[in-house]
This record gives structure tokens, sequence and C-alpha cells, in this order.
């Protein structure tokens, strides 16, 4: 894994020269004999530190489970998106459907403002509009109010 | 016990071939974790005391570097495991730093401030030597170190970590930039100029 403190061609040393290098020597051995001199009762939580680290790390099946389980939701969920888009629940396009069920009549009056503020009033007299087409129709419509 | 031990070998066997191999390799790799979190904590411990100057927040810092990398990048290749963790530490150490001046900036408004200066004291006991025999020399080098320590502190955050990083930890250029998330020109500018810095204040250093 590493490691070259001491390996001199390890790209830090190179342009050093002799006094600094002996500088850094010392810093060195200063430092790592300050690692090594640590007090027990610091050692001794370090170590309790490094095993409630390893308690930490997933298990195995957790981890599977973690890795997998959303991954397999998601193309779950994404492929029943799909069927139920591109099929519909009754074996048809719901988009397809509906377009081909809608006549240009059911397009003009979706497209027809005046027609949407009628359906939006609540003292619109429907029987006198189905009379009036009838009328225009040339049929015989029933008397308004029967 | 002996019975515990077939009965645990005989539910080993049962398991499907695949499961086992997943089972076998997580207790290598825990065993590998273990045996680089042991390598590393002493040495991280003294970075972060350095850069903190606290034994307390040292120890908390090196503990969440520890968990988070055993959590998180365990299943990471163990050669990615050495910069992921300096990274992580020295992460944690500027977290600190800066609860440390919100602290110190909110403290500084309050009126109260100072009222609960004794719980920031430090235990006797935590900061007593270690115990050993303590010669001349030994008096002279904790001196030494203690001088280095505190020039150390002076430093640069970046300066200080390229220069801990390899004289404690002993991280080549490359892995130091990869810690450091830098360039490897950039590193070995920091560590030149704390270099510098530090034979300047500290003279020859030589016993």
């Amino acid at each position: 894994m590493t490691s070259g403190a001491d390996n001199r061609s390890d790209g830090f040393s190179d342009a050093l020269d002799e006094g600094a290098a002996a500088f850094e020597q010392r810093t060195r051995q200063l430092l790592r004999e300050s690692v090594e001199g640590l007090p027990a009762h610091t050692r001794s939580r370090l170590t309790r530190a490094r095993y409630a680290a390893l308690a930490a790390r997933p298990s195995w099946y957790s981890g599977a489970l973690r890795r997998w389980v959303p991954a397999g939701a998601g193309a779950l969920a994404a492929a029943t998106l799909a069927v139920l888009f591109l099929v519909g629940p009754r074996g048809e396009s719901p988009v397809a459907s509906v377009l081909a069920s809608a006549g240009p009549e059911d397009l003009e009056m979706l497209a027809d403002s005046d027609a949407v503020q009628l359906g939006r009033d609540g003292d619109v007299d429907y029987d006198f509009y189905e009379w009036a087409a009838n009328e225009a129709k040339g049929g015989s419509a029933p008397s308004v109010g029967t | 016990m002996l019975a515990f031990a077939n009965l645990g070998s005989q539910t080993s066997d049962l398991l499907p071939l695949g499961k086992a191999h997943l089972r076998d390799s997580a207790q290598d790799g825990a065993r590998t974790l273990e045996t680089f979190l042991a390598e590393v904590e002493r040495k991280a411990f003294r970075i972060a005391q350095i850069a903190l100057r606290h034994e307390a927040d040292a120890l908390d810092v090196v503990q969440d570097a520890m968990m988070q990398l055993a959590h998180r990048y365990a299943s990471r290749p163990a050669e990615e495991w050495r910069p992921l963790f300096y990274r992580i530490l020295e992460n944690r150490i500027r977290d600190v730093q800066r609860r440390r001046i919100v602290r110190q900036r909110v403290m500084s408004v309050l009126p109260w401030r100072g009222e609960d200066a004794e719980e920031e004291m430090p235990d006797p006991i935590d900061q007593a030597p270690a115990a050993g025999p303590t010669p001349a020399a030994q008096i002279e080098s904790d001196q030494m170190i203690q001088a280095l320590e505190h020039a150390l502190t002076e430093l640069p955050g970046r300066q200080r970590q390229a220069f801990l990083l390899r004289n404690i930890e002993g991280l080549d250029v490359a892995e130091t930039a990869a810690a450091m998330k830098c360039s490897q020109g950039s590193v070995k500018t920091h560590y030149f100029r704390a270099l510098q810095a530090l034979r300047s204040k500290l003279g020859d250093f030589t016993i």
C-alpha cells in the first residue's frame, strides 16, 4: 500500500539540499517517536474507537440488500409505469383510446372558451338548449318544462 | 461449545455457495479493515492532535473518520482506503476548527461568557505525561517535539497537512495529492513551503 517515508525517490525529497534533508529526517524521527509514545489511555480509547467503527461496518447481507433492493424497486416501478402508459389496464393504450374516442365536436368544445364558461355556470337552463337544438334539426322536441 | 461449533460448521455448509463466498469475503474484508485501522489510528490521532491542540477533540475526529470509512467506504478497494481516510480526517479537523471559530464568536458577545470555563479545564490525569523513564535526553526530546508542534500549528492548514501526511504517515506525493484532493505539484509546493517555514522558526533543530 505504502509507504516510502524513508525512500528518497518518492518525489518529496528529490530537491532538498543536505541541510533540509537532515532537518526533515530529524522532524520525522521526532514525530514518529511521539506516535509510538502515546500514553496507554489514549491507545485504549483508540482501540475502542476502532471496534466501534468496525461494528458500524455494514454486514455483507445488509450491504447486498442496500445495493440491490433500491435498484430492483426502481426498475420494477419504471417497468410498471411503462406498461400502464403504453398498454393500459385493459390492454389498450390510454392515450390512444382517448384520442380515438374524441370527435371533432369534443375538440371544438374544449377549444371554445364560451362553452367552458357555460359549463361552469350553475344557472344555465340545459332543457332550453336541448329544445333549441332539436328545433334547429327540425325534429319534434318535447315542450319545454315537460 | 463443541456442539455449537459443529452446528456452525454444518450451518455454513448448508449455505448456498454464492452466499458463503460473500460472507467469507466480507469477513476477510473486516479483518483487512481492522488491520488498516489499527495501523493508521495512532498516526491519525497525532495528526489531529497537532492540528487541534486538544486530545478529546482529536480522539473524536479520529473515531468519526474511522466510522465513516468503515460505514461508507469499506467496500472500496483497500488500496484506496489510506488517501480516503486522511481526506475524511482532514475534513473532520476543519469541521472542528470551524465550530471553534463560531463558538468563539458567539461566546465573545454573550454576557455570561467564562462561567463554564471550569468545564473546559483539561483533566490533569489525561494531561499527565506518559509513564516511563524521563532522562535528560527524553526531556530535551519532549521540548523539541513541543516546539515542533507549536511551529506546525502556526503553519497554514494545507502546508501542515502535507508535512504531516509525509512525515507521520509516510505517504508519497501521489498518495498525499489524493488525500488532499489537489495536484502533485501543489503538494510539493505546500510541502517545501512548510519545510522552509519550519526551518526558519526552529533552526537546525538537532540534538
